[in-house]
């Protein structure tokens, strides 16, 4: 098989490459992890900017290339830049339009076949391409320094380019480390040590039992001990992985949804998010009988905003189903924004609290656990004593969601009100650290994803190779070792050692 | 072929000294050993094969090749190390299959991956074993005497070093011994001393003279070499006829036993007469003997690191309070009157021993016939030396077994074969080698040894090999015998031809059972098979078919003779093969990362404090201290940074460059250029035996 790509690797058509990928597929069982070792990884520096330049590297990139251009787009032809539609593999939804370029071994950066994707530069697209990328079988994130550790062993970099590169992998290193001890500080990062912890010792015992179990007294329940441990800890990371769905709000959208009475301003507060008269606005209350969505850009991020139907009892069966579709879509949103109209709330500043917190309850049906800000719209029709009355109320109530007095139609109040929508909608995409944060967790996911998929191995094998079981849970430890920190061979025989009395 | 071995060799044996007496036949050697344990046996046997006139020089003829401890071989991943040095015609595994007296697979239902070959021992058999092999081997002569002085001069200028060893200076004799290099083997005797009790006593080893003063002088205060102590110990031995059996569980060997090598295809001791272990375990009574007795117990009290997995039993007792221990009983011979009491190693005066292992129920009667004692020794801190086991600042000096830190026949024999194969090529000029981590575990050892140090005696464990799955016991021909044949020379050309044989038919069995190929539904009417899913419609190889855990090759074989009866022979490695075969494709890649790492090579005279590269002085401490080989070590140091790896990648090549530039000419960098050439050349051939 060397042989094959070593072969393979001296032609550089697109022909040959394509070819190639098959030959490795079918050389080596066709298990989707066996090609292995193609990575990718953002290449321009972190943080927002124009233009971002994603790298691909390994045998799999034309595949990788193919993959997220469609194959009804011609494949690039070598060295030269194409513009192409950057698609999503499984969901076909388009990414991003950018320049792509086909860079077969080995003439490339790394002397391998490489492909570069430069696309806009917002998070949204950066983590949807990456993410794009780690959903293609054999291809995962590069670590740090990978792409020139390949170039120098393809004898690809001058030693003053090695030089360079180090100081500047070094540097971003660096700024990595420092984020993931800020993340590490957290919760986050104590779940993952927690796990880490668990998954050492599981194999610690598991390693223990291979080593130790046929002289020493190591009870018959070890093995017992770590299959609950292990399903148990699978558990949990599938639990964490399908609850953490801010990699897919980046890429699919926010869903934020408008809400509340109707008349309260539902489509002028749409109107006006989206700069453009999307919806229909009038003074007639029950306008809006269907959802509205529309696609925003909120401070980078991108936003599926939908209207709804205002929320009113009726008899109508056109609005009736208006209703239910509203409820409906202000239940599975992420955020619902829930206008109420400033001028109809009681004068006096002392039932003002009462009043919105009735109406959160019923916009929100009872649902205490959805993220809402409240939009107290229609602010020019008040007086200043009033919106005075209402400000000071809303400061002295401490179980209200966050609100914002604004009026629609004199866009007084709207820049206050963005600028704490951008928030909320930063914490729901990821952590709002500077420095792509969320492309620490498209990291963390695949590793993750990866530490589940190797403990299915310690389940497939435990009764029939516990070597070949024990493999599993070492492969696992290491996917999770990637995020925080690599456990080594001593630390497991410390732990034999600290657990059992080893005495031959 | 085993069984010619095996009826000419009981003649041969009485042959003993013959030789022996001739005494020195020369002044100057290739190779002078010092030490006949395993690593000293192995060290002048390996040596000779590749050709060097090699001098063993030894205390006593008649303890080359003693069991100072247990009376057992292999074991999990110490199993797999004799077969390693073995498959590299060493002499331990053909010595067990000769003395063994109980053989037992060990981890026999955890996967083939982790089994571990294992064999109580007839101590008189084994002994007498390595001596005539010895004593027969062509270019190798073997002394009694004791080393007094090592005599060292300038280095040659061109390599490495700040010494150079050039003979051994013995006691009692005017003229020293010439030679190219010299490797030590001293076990515990380096500034060795017994406990027993209150009392201590210089020496390595109850009953033989402490020896090895000088050569303690010329490591520390001539080579400068930094020195660590560490600390291990034996149980008493006990008279068979006064322990009541009765009491204990018969451990029985398996009925058919598994020989170590890889020629042998029966062991010499045959099964009916094979003898069993016995299992029994201690008593509250026997925790409060120790904790009676720990005032009188100096070795415990001293702080000297002793291993954590074969502990004394006082050390066990301290740290598991409360339990109950594993007390075995092995045979120590088919004629030895003794038993020796695996576990229960102390170091308490003897009177006191006795009355520990009464408190035994088995043993409540029981008569010792040697009590126990501890050693402390000084051991060289490996880090000082190269994979090929030669120290770093002394050209020609080599240094295998307990000295390096390591506990076990298995390790010391494993390191002693290694350091003798470069001692004789150095001696030749060639090139030296290096063992790869990712093709043995040998590999695993050494790296271990000389890229991270000891704390504590180093042993072998399965889980230290990040590739055990191809790193199996049944393979290990396969992936050294060649190389040991094609690149070392310490391997025959029978046993060579022999290896590629099987490799041949290994390959043939294996494509044969690609080619068959039919629907799940014709393998279950040709085989009766109820284990292939209803469901599964889809064709199925008889590589897959193979796969399942009840079916066996044989079972092929008869279903469908014409295509795979040729491949009988290879029945049991063929399913071994079939089961780790996807896993150890996928492995090849990270071994063979690994092995790029590894064929780079680390200028050992790097400043790395001073080093003009963006390092942080954490990662520099810990390069300096720790001194890499290659990339491949440094990257595996705790503390490491991806962007170091980097700046070192820039070093790596860069150095030769530099001394092309350098003023005092080329010769340095020249040497390095070699060294990295042999070293490169030999990592990019260690590619782990791959049948396809």
């Amino acid at each position: 098989m060397n042989y094959v790509i070593g072969e393979m690797r001296r032609a550089s058509t697109f022909l040959a490459s394509t070819l190639r990928y098959r030959t490795i597929k079918r050389l080596t069982n066709g298990g989707p992890d066996s090609a292995g070792e193609t990575i990718f990884a953002l290449s321009s520096g972190q943080g927002k900017c124009g233009v971002a330049v994603i790298r691909v590297s390994g045998p799999a990139s034309a595949l990788a290339l193919r993959a997220l251009t469609g194959s009804r787009q011609s494949f690039p032809t070598p060295r030269k830049a194409f513009l192409r539609n950057i698609i999503h593999p499984h969901s076909e939804e388009m990414l991003d339009r950018g320049l792509v370029l086909w860079f077969p071994g080995p003439r490339s950066f790394t002397g391998e076949d490489s492909a570069e994707l430069h696309i806009h530069g917002g998070p949204a697209v950066i983590n949807g391409v990456l993410e794009a990328l780690g959903s293609l079988p054999s291809l995962r994130p590069a670590e740090a320094g990978e792409f020139t550790r390949r170039a120098f062993h393809a004898g690809k970099l001058d030693l003053t380019e090695v030089e360079g590169l180090g100081d500047l992998i070094h540097a971003e290193t660096e700024a990595q480390r420092r984020q993931a001890l800020r993340q590490m500080a957290g919760d986050l990062g104590r779940l993952y040590h927690d796990w880490s912890q668990r998954l050492t010792r599981c194999l610690a015992h598991v390693e223990a039992f291979i080593d130790f179990s046929e002289d020493e007294l190591i009870e018959d329940g070890v093995l017992n001990q770590v299959d609950e441990s292990l399903s148990q800890l699978v558990g949990e990371i599938e639990g964490h992985l399908s609850d953490e769905r801010k990699g897919e709000r980046l890429r699919s959208g926010v869903q934020v949804v408008i809400a509340g009475a109707t008349n309260a301003g539902k489509s002028s507060l749409l109107n006006l998010l989206c700069q453009r008269p999307a919806a229909i606005v009038s003074p007639v209350a029950g306008t809006t009988r269907d959802v509205v969505e529309t696609c925003v850009d909120i401070g980078g991020f991108p936003i599926l905003l939908s209207d709804t139907a205002g929320l009113r009892d009726t008899q109508d069966t056109v609005e009736i189903e208006g209703v239910r579709r509203a409820r409906e879509r202000v239940q599975q949103a992420d955020l619902a924004l829930v206008v109420v109209d400033s001028s109809q709330l009681p004068r006096d500043p002392r039932h003002v609290a009462a009043s919105l917190g009735g109406q959160l309850a019923e916009v929100l049906s009872g649902q205490a656990s959805q993220r809402c800000l409240l939009v107290l719209n229609k602010s020019d029709l008040l007086s200043e004593e009033q919106s005075r009355g209402i400000q000071s109320a809303l400061r002295e109530s401490g179980d209200l969601p966050q609100a914002c007095l604004l009026s629609c139609h004199t866009d007084s109040g709207v820049n206050g009100f963005l600028s704490v929508l951008k928030n909320a909608v930063q914490i729901l995409c990821g952590d709002p650290l500077v420095g792509g944060p969320s492309l620490t967790q498209a990291r963390h996911r695949a590793h993750l994803l990866e530490c589940v998929r190797s403990l299915a191995q310690y389940r497939q094998y435990r009764d029939l190779d516990l070597a070949l079981a024990a493999e599993g849970v070492r492969l696992a430890l290491i996917g999770l070792g990637r995020i925080t920190g690599r456990v080594g061979a001593e630390e497991i025989l410390d732990i034999i050692f600290r657990d059992f009395c080893i005495g031959k | 072929m085993l069984a010619r071995r095996l009826l000419i060799r009981p003649h041969s044996l009485p042959f003993s000294h013959s030789r022996a007496s001739s005494g020195l036949t020369r002044h100057k050697y290739d190779v002078i050993v010092v030490g006949g344990g395993h690593a000293g046996t192995e060290a002048a046997a390996a040596a000779a094969r590749v050709g060097a006139e090699t001098l063993l020089i030894t205390q006593k003829i008649q303890t080359i090749g003693a069991l100072s401890c247990n009376p057992s071989l292999g074991g999990v991943g110490k199993g797999q190390l004799v077969r390693e040095v073995d498959a590299l015609d060493g002499l331990m595994g053909r010595a067990g299959d000769w003395a063994g007296v109980h053989f037992s697979m060990l981890n026999h239902s955890k996967g083939p991956a982790v089994w571990g070959p294992r064999a109580q021992l007839d101590r008189r058999r084994y002994r007498e074993f390595i001596q005539s092999e010895l004593l027969s081997s062509p270019r190798l002569t073997v002394v009694e005497g004791s080393v007094e002085k090592m005599l060292v001069s300038e280095p040659h200028p061109d390599k490495p070093g700040k010494h150079r060893v050039t003979g051994v200076r013995m006691a009692g004799m005017e003229e020293a011994i010439l030679c190219s290099s010299v490797v030590l083997t001293t076990g515990t005797f380096l500034s060795g001393s017994l406990f027993m009790g209150q009392t201590t006593s210089p020496g390595g080893r109850m009953g033989d003279p402490p020896s090895c003063a000088g050569l303690s002088h010329t490591l520390r205060e001539v080579l400068g070499l930094t020195v660590g102590r560490l600390r291990t110990g034996t149980p008493p031995r006990i008279v068979k006829e006064t322990v009541d059996l009765s009491l204990a569980t018969v451990q029985p060997p398996d009925k058919r036993p598994t020989p170590f090598s890889y020629i042998n295809t029966r062991t010499h001791c045959p099964p009916e007469e094979q003898l069993p272990c016995y299992l029994t375990h201690t008593t509250p009574g026997v925790e409060r003997v120790v904790r009676e007795s720990l005032h009188l117990n100096c070795h415990i009290q001293e702080d000297a690191k002793g291993p954590r997995y074969c502990p004394s039993i006082e050390s066990r007792v301290m740290r598991f309070p409360g339990r109950r221990h594993q007390v075995w009983l092995e045979p120590e011979g088919l004629t030895s009157d003794l038993l020796y009491p695996q576990g229960l190693s102390m170091t308490m005066p003897p009177d006191v021993q006795l009355r520990l292992l009464r408190e035994i129920p088995a043993l409540a009667r029981a008569e010792m016939r040697t009590p126990g004692y501890g050693v402390q020794y000084d051991f060289v801190c490996p880090t000082q030396l190269f994979p090929s086991l030669q120290l770093k600042n002394t050209q020609g000096l080599f240094l295998a077994g307990q000295i390096n830190g390591t506990t076990g026949y298995e390790e010391a024999a494993a390191q002693g074969l290694w350091a003798g194969v470069n001692a004789g090529r150095l001696a030749a000029s060639l090139p030296l080698l290096s063992l790869s981590r990712t093709e043995s575990y040998i590999g695993v050892l050494i790296d271990d040894l000389v890229s991270r140090g000891v704390t504590e005696p180093y042993r072998m464990f399965t889980s230290r090999a990040e590739f055990r799955t191809s790193l199996r016991p049944d393979n290990a021909d396969l992936r050294l015998t060649p190389k040991g044949f094609e690149e070392a020379g310490c391997v025959s050309a029978e046993r060579y031809g022999e290896a590629l044989r099987v490799r041949e038919g290994l390959k043939g069995g294996l494509a044969a059972l690609q080619s068959v190929c039919m629907s799940s539904t014709r393998w279950r009417e040709m085989l009766a098979l109820t284990c292939i899913s209803e469901t599964k419609s889809a064709t199925m190889s008889a590589e897959d078919i193979l796969k399942y855990k009840d079916i066996s090759f044989e079972m092929l074989a008869s279903a469908i003779p014409e295509v795979f009866s040729p491949y009988l022979e290879f029945a049991h490695r063929l399913k071994i093969e079939v089961l780790y075969y996807s896993h150890c494709e996928r492995q090849k890649r990270e071994m063979g990362r690994i092995q790029e790492e590894e064929s780079l090579l680390l200028p050992q005279d790097l400043d790395y404090l001073s080093l003009p590269a963006s390092l942080s002085q954490e990662v520099r401490e810990i390069l300096d201290r720790v001194r890499p080989d290659t990339l491949g070590a440094a990257a595996r140091l705790p503390g490491m940074t991806p962007a170091a790896i980097v700046h070192l990648l820039n070093y790596v090549t860069k150095a030769p460059r530099r001394g092309r530039n350098a003023d005092r000419g080329s010769t340095d960098s020249a040497t390095k250029q070699t060294w990295s050439k042999g070293m490169r050349g030999n990592a990019q051939q260690t590619n782990i035996v791959s049948l396809q």
